[in-house]
């Protein structure tokens, strides 16, 4: 479940002119070390492909052999991510939501006069994709899925050892009235034996 | 509703027929003899374009009476829609059925209405027959125009549903979802334009049933509606790759998601209630164990205190008989003395 890169690019609403990258982090660390810089080309490539192609306000998912792309395209803002097929669909789009408002938080409106691809590297993308390798971080409903699950099998246990205090609880009360039974029968017999031997 | 008031049509030709008899023996015989058998063909072909018109008029009847049936269906159908699992197609399906049926019985009236203009226009026919046939056309009309309003009502419920639906939605889901959700009803919605369009056409329908629909499209959805609709419905097929499912799949599973979430926490909700019927029930046993504890402590103390005396009494015993030893021995020295 690993993503591969982060892409923000602007898209024009004209689709003949190709996107314009905005912000990048890539983590290619899985190919060989001379491999690396084609790597990022493709990923620039096929982000920019995809992007052109991503009407505004809609969400789409390519496969690309082993790699799925997933992009979201709001108001002409897009946002990519490269990932695995393992990474959860919802949680994907979760992730690109949360990183195109962080975008227009940080950076408001100014990516709509950018003409050039920015060569920046903008360090909540970086920390969003290491953070984000695990889908619950990137999806809360996940998370709470997972918390729910945890939580129901503790309480499974909790309930599996009530029922073992019970069954002790049980035989203590079985104990206990055997006592109790016990020291009537010596009561009774203390008394006898002193009813007996007034006379001696 | 239609189906009584078709019942309580009662055949009474028969009992008319025998008045009629009647009182034309009452008034003179040789009238009956002559336009008698004139009467009886023309009655007979009379009654031919009669029975035209009732056929006519009791099929449109009837088909009133299932266009009801199918809208009491409808209504049943988009009460009880959840969030979830809408049946949007089947509502859709039936709501196209009703107002093809709608149309039809429509169709049908306004024919009947020109076909007993004509034999109006025609013949000469009594003046009860005029009044009869326009008394059925009327009523016809009156039960269509009801069963038209039914139907309003069930689509206007339908629709203040999808709003509801819409609003929780808007609660749970981001913004950009919003925009989403309202995508994902543009999908739904393209469908209800196109016969809400024929309806306000075939000019029966007051044009509020439009905004209504009106009303759950906002502004957003309209120009997304004149952007969108045809872009979700083309599939770009890119060079290389091969398209995932459409966009719709993400508020579907979303919505999976927050079902899933919602039994895990209504099951939790029962297994704490378990829990804590289980941990009373253990109050119990351990309150029993408790009584019984103390009861054997009662005995055991009962039973210490008896052996304690039974000891005291033993070891008194012992001075008492030195004592009465003492003294019989005393009492034996006496007597000796005595006797000696």
């Amino acid at each position: 479940m690993k993503i591969t890169a982060l892409l923000v690019l602007k898209c024009i609403e004209s689709s003949g002119s190709d996107p314009i990258v905005l912000a990048n982090a890539s983590d290619v660390s899985q190919f060989g070390y001379f491999q690396r810089t084609g790597a990022k080309e493709f990923i620039l490539f096929v982000g920019r492909t995809v992007a052109k192609r991503t009407p505004p306000g809609q969400r789409q998912s390519v496969q690309n052999e082993e790699y799925k792309v997933h992009s979201y395209n709001r108001n002409g803002l897009c946002a990519l991510a490269f990932m695995d097929d393992h990474y959860p669909v919802r949680s994907a789009f979760s992730l690109l939501n949360k990183v195109l408002d962080e975008y227009q938080k940080n950076f408001g409106d100014s990516w709509r006069t950018v003409q050039t691809d920015s060569t920046q590297p903008w360090p909540y993308l970086n920390d969003a994709l290491t953070k984000f390798q695990d889908p619950a971080e990137a999806d809360k409903l996940l998370k709470i899925q997972r918390d729910l699950d945890e939580t129901k099998i503790i309480l499974h246990k909790t309930i599996d050892s009530v029922l073992a205090r019970g069954e002790k609880l049980d035989s203590l009360v079985e104990k206990s009235s055997d006592l109790s039974a016990a020291s009537q029968m010596f009561y009774k017999q203390a008394k006898k034996t002193n009813q007996c031997c007034t006379i001696l | 509703m239609s189906s009584s008031s078709v019942s309580s049509y009662r055949d009474r030709t028969s009992e008319f027929r025998s008045l009629s008899e009647r009182l034309k023996k009452v008034e003179g015989i040789d009238a009956r003899i002559g336009p008698g058998s004139d009467r009886e063909m023309s009655t007979a072909s009379e009654a031919f374009a009669r029975s035209e018109f009732n056929k006519k008029a009791s099929r449109i009847g009837l088909g009133i009476h299932e266009t009801c049936q199918k809208i009491s269906r409808l209504a049943k159908l988009a009460k009880r829609s959840s969030m979830f699992d809408d049946p949007v197609m089947e509502i859709q399906e039936l709501t196209a059925l009703i107002k093809n049926d709608i149309t039809a019985l429509n169709a049908a009236v306004s024919d009947m209405q020109t076909l007993q203009n004509l034999e109006v226009a025609d013949g000469n026919c009594s003046k009860d027959r005029v009044v009869h046939a326009t008394t059925i056309c009327d009523d016809l009309k009156n039960k269509l125009m009801g069963t038209t309003k039914q139907f309003k009502d069930v689509l206007t419920t339908r629709t203040e549903n999808l709003k509801a639906h819409e609003n929780r939605r808007q609660i749970f889901s981001t913004n950009t979802s919003r925009e989403n959700t309202f995508l994902h009803q543009s999908e739904a919605v393209t469908e209800p334009p196109p016969w809400s369009n024929t309806v306000n056409a075939s000019g029966n329908f007051p044009p509020s049933v439009m905004p209504s629909n009106g009303v759950q499209n906002s502004n957003i959805l309209r120009r997304r509606l004149a952007v969108d609709s045809t872009p979700t419905h083309h599939m770009e097929v890119s060079m290389l790759q091969q398209v995932a499912p459409r966009q719709e799949n993400y508020t579907q599973s979303r919505s999976v998601a927050l079902q899933n979430v919602e039994s895990t926490i209504s099951e939790l909700g029962g297994i704490f209630t378990q829990l804590a019927s289980m941990v009373a029930q253990q109050g119990e046993l351990a309150i029993r164990i408790d009584d019984n504890m103390d009861e054997s402590l009662v005995n055991v103390e009962g039973a210490r205190g008896a052996l304690l005396k039974h000891l005291t009494k033993i070891s008194s015993n012992r001075w008492l008989l030195i004592k009465i030893f003492a003294i019989l021995i005393l009492f034996l020295l006496v007597f000796v003395m005595f006797v000696l």
